[in-house]
């Protein structure tokens, strides 16, 4: 005898960290910036571009972090590198070590872990993105900084065209590309500063810049922006006064995430975008996410589960809804 | 294709033909249609950053219950079948017709009503909003007899949880 029922779908955490105990500990061997250098009892992280923070490893056990995939309802967390490192931009002799150790890493911790690849982007070549999706990673991230202009994306156009090829997204994450000119470093900020002035900028620059220049080469490539990609999508009327292509607001192959923002914003981004294109990330452990139901329980189903089914595997929205 | 491209919010006449026009053309549109006996179902047809047009097909006692649309005005064309339209009114039963294939209504964001399937074998309608859905209001009335408003994210009305016998 049958009964009425919700339909099961996997529930899932796109944007997540974890540093694999190997990451944590090239880190602590390294001289130049990124880096964790001991500070009495604790460790400090130190990073070229940002102000210093203390770092608690305790925050990146995997036993710890399914408790919270628990608390937090969801099934699966997917996991990216930590781009505010600048891991992706260092040379790639510097780079590899600590790449092959967050790559590795993850993927071997599977279970409900999913990975997001990360790449060096000194150079970047498409082949790592076929190694990665041949490990198991879901897709590939890339720090907005890669991305944030013409010469970001012709410089990324491989990358890009390899996951379009092998029908897998884009993860854009804030963080520095290898071009920039200067450090940025506001030894006096507060900590939160560079989360609220060049991540939102990095982001909202990258998602313009991919509108205007990367979707016309990269037509069917899937791509989530961290952090409702800086609020880009609710400047869309004044990019259509300005000659933009204000319709990029309508691409159903751009997905935002929702991470460190409450109902306010997404609500706003939802009456951009609708509800179609958010997709749930907390970005735990940098951030204490707010309830996923905060606009409904057919709002959380389509954020956790139906969008991410169609970020990562391209299936057109469900028909029964 | 359906092309909307008007660049602009829609009024509701202007609705009205669109649905009409985009209903009597079920060669766009005929892959998508799927009958659940537990639930409405919905496809997106369309979405710009004026217009959403929607596919909703209709079986046995679905209903809306009463809505309003918030800022969104609308229009609803029938294209297989038939759906009855209710608007509320105090004091009053509501304002009841009965909508069969080729006939459409359209409606103001301030309107209050309920749509429910109108019998007989299953139904298809065809629906636009303009600007695109975003928030709406659902009407229940308490065992006291005193109407509540709830403030919805459309999510809950076009997109809802799946249902299925398990």
């Amino acid at each position: 005898m049958g009964f009425m029922g919700i339909i099961r779908r996997v529930k899932v955490d796109v944007h997540q960290h974890l540093w694999p105990e190997a990451l944590i500990a090239a880190l602590t061997w390294r001289r130049e910036p990124p880096l964790l250098r001991r500070c009495g009892q604790s460790w400090v992280l130190r990073l070229r571009d940002e102000p210093e923070c203390a770092f608690d490893q305790r925050e990146h056990d995997p036993d710890a972090r399914l408790d919270l995939l628990e608390r937090d309802g969801v099934d699966r967390a997917l996991l990216a590198i930590s781009s505010p490192l600048g891991i992706e931009a260092l040379p790639r002799t510097e780079a590899e070590p600590l790449l092959d150790a967050h790559n590795n890493g993850l993927i071997e911790l599977g279970g409900r872990f999913g990975v997001w690849g990360a790449v060096s982007l000194c150079p970047p070549v498409a082949a790592d993105v076929d190694a990665l999706l041949d490990a198991g990673a879901v897709g590939i991230s890339l720090p907005a900084g890669a991305l944030s202009g013409p010469a970001g994306l012709d410089r990324c156009c491989d990358l890009l065209e390899r996951l379009e090829a092998r029908d897998a997204p884009l993860f854009v994450h804030p963080g520095p590309g290898p071009s920039r000119s200067q450090a940025y470093v506001e030894l006096d900020a507060p900590t939160w500063w560079p989360a609220m002035t060049r991540y939102v900028a990095d982001m909202n620059a990258a998602w313009h810049a991919f509108v205007a220049l990367g979707r016309p080469r990269h037509p069917r490539l899937r791509v989530v922006f961290a952090l409702l990609a800086g609020g880009a999508p609710l400047h869309a009327e004044r990019l259509g006064a300005r000659g933009g292509p204000r319709e990029a607001v309508v691409d159903c192959g751009l997905f935002y995430d929702t991470s460190s923002y409450g109902v306010r914003t997404i609500d706003a981004v939802v009456r951009c975008v609708g509800i179609d294109q958010l997709i749930y990330g907390s970005d735990r452990p940098v951030a204490d996410p707010p309830p996923t139901s905060l606009l409904g329980p057919a709002a959380r189903e389509a954020m956790v589960a139906v969008n991410v089914a169609r970020l990562l595997h391209g299936e057109a929205p469900a028909v029964a809804a | 294709m359906i092309d909307l491209c008007r660049g602009r919010d829609l009024a509701r006449h202007e609705l009205r033909e669109l649905v009409a026009d985009i209903a009597a053309r079920p060669q766009e549109w005929r892959h998508l249609v799927h009958h659940d006996p537990a639930v409405r179902t919905y496809e997106q047809l369309l979405r710009d950053e004026h217009v959403a047009v929607w596919l909703i097909c209709w079986m046995d006692d679905h209903d809306t219950g009463f809505h309003d649309h918030d800022v969104s005005c609308g229009a609803l064309a029938v294209a297989r079948g038939a759906v009855v339209e209710e608007r509320l009114a105090l004091g009053g039963p509501p304002a009841r017709r009965r909508l069969r294939a080729g006939q459409a209504l359209d409606f103001a964001a301030s309107d209050i009503h309920r749509v429910a399937h109108g019998g007989g074998g299953p139904a298809i309608t065809i629906n636009a909003y303009s600007p695109p859905l975003w928030r709406m209001g659902a009407y229940e009335t308490t065992p006291t007899g005193e109407l509540q408003r709830h403030s919805i994210s459309y999510a809950e009305e076009l997109r809802p949880l799946s249902l299925a016998v398990l």
